[in-house]
């Protein structure tokens, strides 16, 4: 067949290119790895945004010395709103305790005095309620006797979301940087690989070979590039990940109750897959170019 | 010239699947017609050059430096175009082929050259092997056919060695078996002895004949007046971008032009070699 004969010259090809061609691969590696890894990051921040904007929570954090009895009444008011899907009372020693046993403390904020927190409700929303209605339910909680504040978390969210927004934006325009720079540096290995094969390339030609017989083979190597720079990138990525999420999921956890998670398996292979065809194109783009058959 | 009607697709010969007919066996092998070359406006490389090429036939094409001999070579692989004329090969203008299917055409010429043109890094099977590879042969039959290629230009076992390491008159010979490892019915040698001493020039000559013998069309380039003295083969001198002819062939015999005496003749009776089936490629 055909596609064999052009198979083993493409063999042969990357066999004795090798050192431009490990150039090549490794630079590559390192630019899908840049991406991969935005996507890793993107991937996370989004899924704690979500999670955060999910689980609506507020703090209802009640007056310095408030009656025994409108503190009930509070409570039998908040329990009693259809949104509000659980309620705890932290009293101020309660919540001292809590914040110490958190903060793996040294003993100088041990020192913090009984009352240095106030006393509060610790309100969970029903999940999936929108953080407008959240905004709503405040506002009438806070007209309540009682009240000194309260903590919807709004402010974070929307601090958050937007961190995520600026950082699909900057994703984006890595993959693009990441696309250019793949046919780019494909294309120039690939014209210096026509450059070093002009001999066998005259040959061919006067012997009667079609474009397709010339050009195939330059496209099965540039394919290859791409595809293998993609797999490395991967593998690299998935180590650093299994390295490195110890470190991130105790804190995630604490945080928003999240832990890390790795790219799916499907956009795993959307990124070899990329890759591959990437260096296809690279390498069609330059043969197209410097190479007049 | 009477247009002549030869269906819708005039080029189907060069194609892959095509067969000779036998309309197109009967023809002479090339015909050049009034053939006009220009690669400057004011002075043409070739101008008016005529030809006839019967099947079969040995051909020099000699003249001084600058002459032309390698742009008339050029023409017939469609290197170049004709500004002007028709170059009939088997009966078909090779300057109206689409780029497409110039690759068609090259399939059924043997082509080689005064530098070799083989490739340095590819062993002496490699080498020849690649004229085979292009028409998508089966690998076993490949094998065959360059082992029998080689032992006509005299390589016999030697298709495992690196083509660098070898002589100049010997990667010739692995040029010269790449020709004509696909069997085509015409070859063109452009001064294929002008990098070799005269013992091997003598030697590369022989192997074209040997060649000629078992019926395949030679058209060999050349300025090396010793060489074709030795010979009484046809000969086509251009000069100034005009064709003289100097001595004709069997085919084009006239009166008022007598042979040379030939020194060594080749006949094909002399060639024990088998002779192989030269002819046009269908190329499958
Ligand atoms: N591609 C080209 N572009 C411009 N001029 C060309 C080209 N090819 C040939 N010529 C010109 O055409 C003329 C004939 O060249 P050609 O190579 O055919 O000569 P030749 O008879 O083969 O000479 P030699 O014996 O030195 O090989 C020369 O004047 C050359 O400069
Ligand atoms: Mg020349």
């Amino acid at each position: 067949m055909e596609l064999e004969a052009m198979m083993t010259r493409a063999r042969r090809g990357l066999r004795e290119e090798r050192r431009l061609y490990v150039v090549a691969v490794s630079s590559l590696a390192v630019a899908f790895l840049s991406v991969g890894g935005a996507l890793l990051a993107m991937q996370n921040l989004s899924r704690l945004a979500d999670r955060w904007g999910q689980s609506a929570r507020m703090t209802v954090y009640l007056a310095e010395g408030i009656e025994a009895a409108d503190r009930t009444q509070l409570q039998i008011t908040l329990e009693s709103l259809p949104e509000v899907a659980s309620l705890r009372h932290l009293s101020g020693a309660e919540a001292r305790e809590e914040f110490l046993a958190h903060a793996e403390v040294d003993s100088s904020l041990a020192a913090l005095p009984a009352d240095a927190f106030p006393a509060s409700f610790e309100v969970e929303l029903a999940a999936g309620t929108a953080p407008a209605r959240a905004a709503t339910i405040a506002e009438r909680v806070g007209e309540l006797r009682g009240i000194d504040d309260i903590e919807t978390y709004q402010g974070w969210h929307e601090r958050l979301a937007a961190l995520v927004r600026a950082g699909r934006g900057v994703a984006g325009a890595l993959t693009f940087l990441v696309l250019l720079c793949v046919v780019a540096v494909i294309g120039n290995t690939i014209r210096l690989a026509v450059a070093r094969r002009r001999d066998e390339i005259e040959v061919m030609k006067l012997c009667g070979a079609t474009d397709r017989f010339v050009r195939g083979p330059f496209v099965l190597e540039g394919a290859f590039q791409g595809l293998l720079a993609a797999v490395l990138s991967v593998l690299v990525l998935m180590a650093a990940f299994a390295a490195l999420r110890g470190a991130f999921d105790a804190s995630l956890a604490a945080l928003a109750g999240t832990r890390t998670v790795f790219l799916h398996p499907a956009l795993l292979a959307a990124i070899i897959l990329s890759g591959g065809l990437l260096g296809a194109a690279g390498s069609a783009v330059s043969l197209r170019r410097y190479l007049q058959v | 010239m009477a247009k002549r009607k030869e269906g819708a697709r005039p080029f189907a010969f060069f194609r892959a699947g095509a067969r000779a007919d036998a309309v197109s066996t009967a023809k002479p092998i090339l015909v050049l017609e009034d053939v006009y070359k220009y690669f400057r406006e004011d002075h043409p490389t070739l101008r008016g050059v005529n030809l006839v090429v019967e099947r079969g036939e040995f051909c020099f094409v000699t003249g001084p430096s600058g002459a032309g001999k390698s742009t008339l070579l050029q023409l017939i692989y469609r290197k170049h175009t004709v500004d002007a004329g028709r170059i009939l090969f088997c009966g078909r203008d090779i300057a109206r082929l689409r780029e497409k299917s110039i690759p068609f055409l090259r399939r059924n010429l043997g082509i080689v050259f005064q530098d070799f043109k083989v490739v340095r890094h590819w062993t002496v099977q490699e080498n020849v092997a690649i004229a085979l590879d292009i028409l998508d042969m089966p690998r076993r039959l490949v094998r065959s056919r360059v082992g029998e290629a080689l032992e006509r230009v005299g390589l016999e076992g030697r298709g495992g060695e690196r083509t660098e390491n070898l002589s100049g008159g010997e990667m010739q010979r692995v040029a010269v078996a790449r020709a004509i490892v696909t069997e085509p019915a015409l070859i063109l040698a452009d001064e294929p002895t002008g990098n070799l001493d005269p013992h091997l020039a003598i030697d590369i000559l022989t192997l074209f004949e040997e060649i000629h013998a078992t019926g395949t069309t030679v058209l060999f380039a050349t300025h090396d007046h010793s060489l074709i003295a030795k010979r009484n083969h046809r000969l086509i001198s251009i000069d100034e971008g005009r064709v003289l002819e100097a001595r004709q062939g069997l085919a084009s015999w006239r009166s008022d032009a007598p042979p040379a005496p030939a020194e060594e003749p080749v006949t094909p009776a002399d060639n024990p070699r088998p002779v192989l089936r030269p002819g046009l490629h269908a190329v499958s």
